[in-house]
C-alpha cells in the first residue's frame, strides 16, 4: 500500500480530484487506496464474489465519470465512493431479483460488534475515516434492537416490513424503532459536529 | 401531499429513503419532489453523509487484479508503455517512418511477386522489416482461398530453441496474437479480421520462449521484426 493511512480523506481527496482532470494514474492510486474497504462493503451487500466484483466495476466506471462531480465540500470522499458502490450493488441485486440469504449472526459479528465505541476499538483498527468513528460512537448509543434494525434495513435494502419478519417483531414496533433511531443518530451526530 | 411546510416530516423521509425503507409508490413521490426541490436533496446529501460511513464497518477485502483490468478496459485506459511497446510512444511517428520502408518494400515485392508467373490471388500484403529497414518476412493475405501465409525472406533465420510469434497491433495499442511460426519461419493462418480488421494498425513478430509467449495478450520478448498491410489494386 503506497500511503500510510489508506483512508486518509486528504489523499482520497486529491486522487478524487486528480480523476476529475482525467489523470488514469491518480485514479489506479484512487482504486488501490480505497477499492479493499469498498470492495468488502460490495461483498457485505451481495454476499457473492463475483456480483460484488461487477459491483465494484460498475461502480469504479461511474466513479471516473462522475469525479468531476464530486463536491468536496459536501461530502467525504469515502462516503461519496461508497454511496456509488451501495447504489451499483443493489441495482444488481435487483435486476437479479436475488435476495442474499441473511444470517443475523453473521451480520451482527461482522458488522454490529464493529460499532462499539471505543478509542483503539475495531473502529481505530479498520482504519475508518472521522465519519465512521462518529456514526460508530452514535450507533452504540442506541439500543441494540435499534441498531440491527437500522443495520439490516441500510445493508440489505429491506422494507419495514421485512426488518419486522428478521427480528420477529411486530411491523409496527420497528417503524417506531427505526424511526426514533435515525432521530436519536442526528441528534448525536451534530453534537460530534458531523 | 404537501411537504414543503413540514420540516419533521421531510427530513424523515429523507432519513428513510437513504437508508432504504422508503420503498414502492412513497419511494418514487419522494424522488419526484426531489426534482423541483434543491433544499430536499440537500437533506438527502446529509443523511447520506450520516449513513454510508455504515459501509465501512464491513471487513476490507482486496479484490482480484482482473477486476482492475476489466475497470481499465471498459474505460480505455490504457497502462504506461512497456519497452517493447514502441508503437505506442509515438504512432503518428511511426506510421510516417513506416509508410516510407513499408511501402516501397511492399511495392518492390509485389513486382516481383508478380513476374514469378502464375501468382496465387494476394491482394494484400506486408513486409515485415528489421530495425534498419531490412526486409525480413513476407506476410500475404489470399482472400480466394482465405489464408493468409508467413515466409522468411533474405538471410533472416528462427534462433534455435526459440519461437517467432506473429501479432496484429491494433489501433489502440493491444497485441493480438495471430500465431507461432514453425521451425522454418512458416504459418499458414486462416484469413480473419482479427488479422486484417481495419483496426489492425501493424504487424509485429516477437522472439519467444520454444512454443510461443506464455502470455496469450502480449509478446514477452523483443519485438524484432514489424510493417503494415499494403493493399494491391
Amino acid at each position: 500500500m503506497p500511503y500510510d493511512q489508506p483512508t486518509d480523506p486528504e489523499q482520497l481527496r486529491t486522487l478524487l480530484l486528480g480523476a476529475a482532470r482525467r489523470d488514469a494514474q491518480a485514479f489506479h492510486a484512487l482504486y488501490v487506496a480505497a477499492s479493499p474497504k469498498l470492495f468488502g462493503f460490495a461483498l457485505r451487500i451481495v454476499r457473492r464474489h463475483e456480483l460484488a466484483e461487477e459491483a465494484l466495476q460498475d461502480a469504479f466506471v461511474s466513479i471516473w465519470h462522475a469525479a468531476g462531480t464530486y463536491q468536496g465540500a459536501l461530502a467525504a470522499p469515502m462516503t461519496w465512493m461508497a454511496a456509488i458502490v451501495r447504489n451499483k450493488a443493489l441495482d444488481i441485486l435487483r435486476r437479479l431479483d436475488a435476495v442474499p440469504e441473511i444470517d443475523l449472526g453473521q451480520f451482527d459479528a461482522d458488522v454490529l460488534d464493529q460499532l462499539q465505541d471505543s478509542a483503539d476499538g475495531p473502529a481505530e483498527a479498520l482504519q475508518t475515516s472521522d465519519e465512521a468513528r462518529a456514526l460508530a460512537h452514535c450507533m452504540a448509543a442506541l439500543e441494540r434492537a435499534q441498531r440491527q434494525a437500522i443495520g439490516l434495513a441500510f445493508f440489505h435494502d429491506l422494507t419495514h416490513g421485512e426488518v419486522a419478519s428478521q427480528l420477529s417483531l411486530p411491523i409496527g414496533t420497528v417503524k417506531t424503532w427505526i424511526r426514533r433511531g435515525l432521530a436519536k443518530l442526528k441528534a448525536c451526530l451534530s453534537r460530534e459536529g458531523l | 401531499m404537501n411537504i414543503r411546510d413540514n420540516p419533521e416530516l421531510r427530513d424523515r423521509l429523507a432519513a428513510e429513503y437513504v437508508l432504504g425503507t422508503l420503498k414502492g409508490g412513497a419511494r418514487r413521490r419522494f424522488e419526484g419532489w426531489l426534482h423541483g426541490d434543491a433544499a430536499l436533496r440537500m437533506l438527502v446529501l446529509e443523511w447520506q453523509e450520516r449513513l454510508v460511513p455504515l459501509g465501512e464497518f464491513s471487513p476490507s477485502r482486496v479484490p482480484r487484479a482482473r477486476v482492475w483490468r476489466i475497470i481499465e478496459r471498459r474505460l480505455h485506459l490504457e497502462p504506461p508503455p512497456k519497452r517493447w511497446q514502441f508503437w505506442r510512444r509515438d504512432p503518428l511517428q511511426w506510421w510516417r517512418t513506416l509508410g516510407l520502408t513499408g511501402t516501397a518494400a511492399a511495392l518492390a515485392l509485389s513486382v516481383v511477386l508478380a513476374l514469378q508467373g502464375p501468382a496465387p490471388q494476394i491482394d494484400t500484403l506486408a513486409t515485415l522489416t528489421d530495425e534498419r529497414a531490412q526486409a525480413a518476412l513476407l506476410v500475404t493475405a489470399d482472400h480466394r482461398r482465405g489464408i493468409i501465409a508467413v515466409r522468411l525472406v533474405g538471410t533472416t533465420a528462427v534462433p534455435d530453441e526459440r519461437s517467432l510469434q506473429l501479432w496484429a497491433i491494433t489501433q489502440q495499442g493491444t497485441p493480438r496474437s495471430l500465431g507461432v511460426l514453425d521451425e522454418k519461419g512458416s504459418a499458414q493462418i486462416a484469413l480473419n479480421e482479427r488479422a486484417l480488421g481495419s483496426d489492425v494498425a501493424l504487424l509485429a513478430v516477437s522472439l519467444e520462449p520454444k512454443g510461443g509467449s506464455p502470455n496469450p495478450n502480449a509478446p514477452t520478448g523483443p519485438v524484432l521484426y514489424k510493417g503494415s498491410w499494403v493493399r494491391m489494386l
